[in-house]
């Protein structure tokens, strides 16, 4: 008997007076102790279906057609209470951001207690044997201890394993992951992933996995569906599915995104981005004409079913045989070489943060960045790489000025910028520029994009007219290829990819020589991150700039820049070029950030995955 | 834990030494710029000139604003708040015969509105999505709009007037005997064995306090009832869920101590209003309290009075707050340990 099955499930959103499928007639089947991938960027239903399961659908959407099969019984139609026994059970979650996952009054062991009984264990000893036990198979030392312990006490990664642990007590036949890594720090995914498989393959237990990254479910997964506005684009064996891609979609997200070890290229580039609801309707035909590079007037007429193009290998295209013939154009990745005068220079920068708890306790002196000392020469992409906490950030706010230093100097372009005067303030703001990392909340709600964009020009002894920010806005949207009637618009009114491109646009009012980019890509999609990188390495030819790239992600920072400087703990531990530190890295920590990356090619084994 | 709740004590009780100072020297202040002269009011009246002058002197009144400051400060520090004018004995020891009263006023007076705070907010949170909730929600906000003063003449009217279920005058009925041991009428009852007394007692702070609580309690259940909202958007009660525990478990289990947090600040600056609330409350129902005390004293410009009381009133308030913040550290994890 199949673990899950759907039967053309369709989950309807009600919009004002619309009814807006979001999931349109999805059917697979998952068979015990198969994990079945579900894959799509933000916004193409995945989260859904795994909401649809537990009828925990968000207000105002609701399942309208279809069936959903556990163990041969419907979900939708099954009584709430019999639905809600199944919860926990037979069928456990594991989520996306496991920090928040957890009652933060509650310890560890009230949580797992208050879950131990429901699942019908009586004595109280018996369930903290029983935590213990879990907990120790969810590889968390001193299990004992943490039971008596608060969420905020543990790490991102511990709290994931507690959750695994919690998901798995009940011997569960089905485990719904949503994203289970996405929130946590690159090092810590593959020891979760493997986690997942090891309780996976030793309880035998199906898993719907889902995530946006294709080469992390070839590595796990068995079986794939690939989603797309809320359809099934392609659905097979993930290895094939991955190796010879049948959807034009699937092939155009593998060109976007950066690679690890194949030649630097131009990323392939989605044109716009997944259509909302709201746009879905007025549609025509396949959903992914208005972006497909093979599109013909046939795929706008109506929408084409599901071809098998291989044993179990489907893809509901009319065009899946060109598929292969997509490549990305724009000939070869263009970099141009760096003068050897360093533009910035940073000697011994250190950074001390004082906590002090008022006059009872005692101050402590933490180090955030210890001793670093790197250089930037013009033109040049210079990638600073670590996990959360590594003192990454710290370093961007010193060099704009947001921070002072506690001792050390950044030189720039031969003056001191820690000489602290008001004057080389100014001046540093016009040559140095940073991109913040949450493009929400990096822009003032309130003001308008063409007022945000120039803000740089509000500063000065002489504020510009309207008429010239207005000039120069135009300017902007055109370079960072938005569309100049945005300029009127209110930054809440954008989508994230666009909002990223205003930050990017307001850093290059005043043409700084160095941009500090912090993070800037590491929120969006796979298809709106080839566009911004695309987009800097273009504006770097235009306008000529080195920048800062702060980022934990290798393939991008891989993709961009032509050195890298790998932080761990304060210290810069590594540096030199991209292709020799990642061809030969020789400190742990560099080591263990490349080998955190799911490799390129679909036959290629991911060592940190296999058990061990 | 312990440390911690201890810690924060100390660096509160730190905290309102300079609190005091200011509050005692604006009330000293204030009180001087009165046209009243304190020495012609503690003679009779038929004083002349000469004699007011002496006694002025006698009192210290001729001396510079902030010299005559400090004397009455020393001497309140040593527990000498000075004679009252018009019942002529220590201040001081008047505050300590009518605080106990008041402060059994007040703590009844915040169980309420902390039962009838949480209740509530509980009941508005249920009715969410209903038909009910839009009632709800008007009744609320009427319940807020309603002050401690208008509550108690309501309920006055209402119970002891009208239907004449329950006294509306004093502490206690006037033929009953008044025990006095620790000056807590209630536990003083108890501990001579007078049940009588007690149940009269009882009798006699039930509106008072209701109109107290009643007054205080909407706020509580407003702002409980938001927080409930906001923490059933967090994603620890989507994950309960999905583990499949039943609603009341989530809402008992898991959401009520998190919204408990937000609620218990404004608790902790609600008490503290209401325990000034006991002034008006207290004088509609002739409860004898500081609170009529305080009137008596305004009324007769009795200086000493008004000072040593409202001093008490601001260190009251103070430890109200102290105590709803160590509940606070000991409620709230994140401060509890390190």
């Amino acid at each position: 008997m199949l673990a899950l099955e759907a039967r053309d499930l369709t989950v309807s959103a009600r919009i004002g007076e619309a009814t807006v499928p979001a999931i349109r007639g999805l059917s697979f089947a998952l068979a015990p102790g198969k994990i079945l991938g579900l894959v799509g960027e933000s916004g193409a239903g995945k989260t859904m279906i795994g909401r649809a399961i537990a009828q925990l659908l968000p207000a105002g959407f609701a399942i309208t057609a279809g069936s959903l099969l556990f163990e041969g019984e419907d979900l939708l139609t099954m009584t709430a209470a019999r639905r809600r026994a199944l919860l926990g059970r037979a069928i456990a979650f594991i989520p996306q951001a496991p920090m928040t996952a957890l009652n933060p009054v509650l310890t560890i062991g009230a949580q797992f207690d208050e879950h131990l009984s429901r699942l019908g264990l009586k004595s109280r000893k018996e369930r903290r044997d029983r935590a213990v036990a879990v907990l120790t198979a969810a590889r968390l030392p001193h299990a004992d201890d943490l039971l008596t312990q608060y969420p905020h006490q543990l790490s991102g990664g511990m709290c994931q394993r507690v959750l695994i642990a919690l998901a798995f007590a009940g011997n569960p036949r089905l485990i719904i992951a949503d994203e289970p890594t996405t929130a946590l720090d690159v090092t810590m995914h593959p020891p979760i992933l493997r986690l997942v498989a090891e309780m996976q393959r030793q309880h035998g237990t199906a898993v719907i996995f889902i995530t946006h990254d294709l080469r992390l479910a070839a590595q796990l997964c068995d079986d794939v569906i690939v989603m797309y506005a809320g359809r099934a684009v392609e659905s097979g064996p993930a290895r094939t599915v991955f190796a010879m891609p049948a959807h034009p979609y699937t092939r155009c997200l593998q060109l976007a995104n950066p690679a690890m070890s194949a030649e630097r290229r131009t990323l392939y580039v989605l044109p716009d981005q997944m259509p909302g609801l709201m746009q879905l309707a007025h549609i025509a035909g396949c959903h992914f004409a208005p972006r497909c590079p093979l599109v013909t007037a046939e795929c706008r007429r109506e929408e084409p079913a599901q071809i098998v193009v291989a044993p179990s290998h489907t893809a509901a295209c009319i065009r899946a045989a060109a598929t292969a013939s997509i490549c990305a154009t724009g000939g070869e990745f263009n970099v141009p070489a760096a003068s050897a005068a360093p533009l910035l220079r940073v000697e011994n920068l250190s950074k001390h943060f004082i906590t002090s708890r008022g006059p009872f306790s005692r101050a402590h002196n933490v180090a955030a960045v210890k001793d670093v000392s790197f250089t930037i020469a013009e033109n040049e992409f210079v990638a600073l790489v670590g996990e959360s906490g590594s003192g990454k950030s710290t370093v961007a706010k010193l060099l704009v000025g947001l921070e002072q230093p506690s001792s050390g100097r950044i030189v720039f372009d031969g003056a001191d910028l820690t000489a602290p005067s008001l004057r080389r303030r100014a001046w540093r703001a016009g040559s140095l520029q940073m991109v913040f990392q949450d493009p929400q909340s990096a822009l003032n709600p309130r003001r308008r994009i063409a007022s945000i964009v120039t803000q740089a020009m509000e500063a000065g002894s002489r504020p510009a007219s309207m008429e010239e920010r207005l000039k120069r806005t135009k300017e902007l949207l055109a370079e960072v290829g938005l569309p100049a009637d945005i300029a009127a618009r209110l930054p809440g009114q954008l989508s994230g990819g666009q909002r990223q491109r205003v930050n990017i646009a307001r850093a290059l009012c005043r043409v700084p020589k160095v941009l500090v980019a912090d993070e800037i890509v590491s929120g969006l999609d796979v298809s709106i991150q080839a566009q911004l990188l695309n987009l800097l390495a273009r504006l770097r030819l235009e306008l000529g700039f080195a920048m800062l790239f702060i980022s934990h992600d290798l393939s991008v920072v891989r993709q961009l820049c032509s050195r890298v400087l790998v932080m761990y703990r304060g210290e810069i531990v590594e540096e030199g070029p991209v292709e020799k530190v990642f061809g030969n890295p020789q400190h742990p920590h560099t080591q263990a950030l490349l080998s955190s990356v799911p490799p390129d090619e679909a036959d290629k084994e991911w060592p940190l995955l296999q058990a061990n | 834990m312990l440390a911690i709740v201890a810690k924060l004590v100390a660096r509160r009780l730190l905290a309102a030494i300079p609190i005091l100072l200011v509050v005692s020297a604006l009330l000293f202040c204030v009180l001087r710029l009165l046209p009243v002269d304190p020495a012609a009011m503690s003679l009779p009246t038929t004083a002349t000139i000469a004699e007011i002058e002496a006694k002025r002197r006698e009192m210290g009144l001729d001396r510079p604003l902030p010299e005559q400051y400090v004397i009455w400060l020393s001497d309140a520090l040593h527990g000498n708040f000075g004679r009252s004018i018009q019942f002529g004995r220590e201040a001081g020891s008047l505050v300590a015969a009518t605080l106990p009263a008041t402060i059994q006023l007040a703590g009844a007076a915040m169980v309420l509105a902390a039962i009838f705070g949480l209740g509530g907010g509980l009941l508005l949170f249920h009715l969410r999505g209903t038909w009910f909730e839009a009632v709800a929600d008007f009744v609320s906000i009427l319940l807020l709009s309603i002050p401690e003063f208008l509550w108690g003449l309501i309920l006055l009217f209402v119970f002891g007037v009208a239907l004449q279920v329950l006294p509306f005058t004093g502490a206690v009925s006037p033929n009953l005997p008044q025990p006095h041991v620790t000056g807590f009428l209630l536990i003083d009852a108890l501990l001579v064995g007078r049940l009588d007394v007690f149940a009269s007692a009882c009798r006699h702070l039930i509106l008072p306090a209701l109109a107290l609580g009643l007054a205080f309690s909407p706020a509580i259940m407003r702002v409980l009832r938001s927080s409930l909202f906001d923490v059933y958007h967090e994603d620890y009660i989507q994950q309960a869920r999905l583990r499949g525990l039943p609603e009341r478990q989530i809402l008992l289990g898991h959401a009520l101590k998190n919204a408990a947090l937000p609620t218990l600040t404004l608790a902790g600056v609600q008490f503290g209003i209401l325990f000034s609330g006991t002034l008006l409350v207290e004088v509609i129902y002739s409860y004898p309290g500081m609170g009529n005390l305080m009137v008596d004293a305004v009324r007769n410009a009795d200086l000493p009075l008004i000072q040593a009381i409202g001093l008490t009133y601001c260190v009251a308030v103070l430890l109200i707050n102290t105590v709803v913040d160590s509940l606070y550290v000991v409620l709230n994890p994140k401060l509890r340990v390190g």
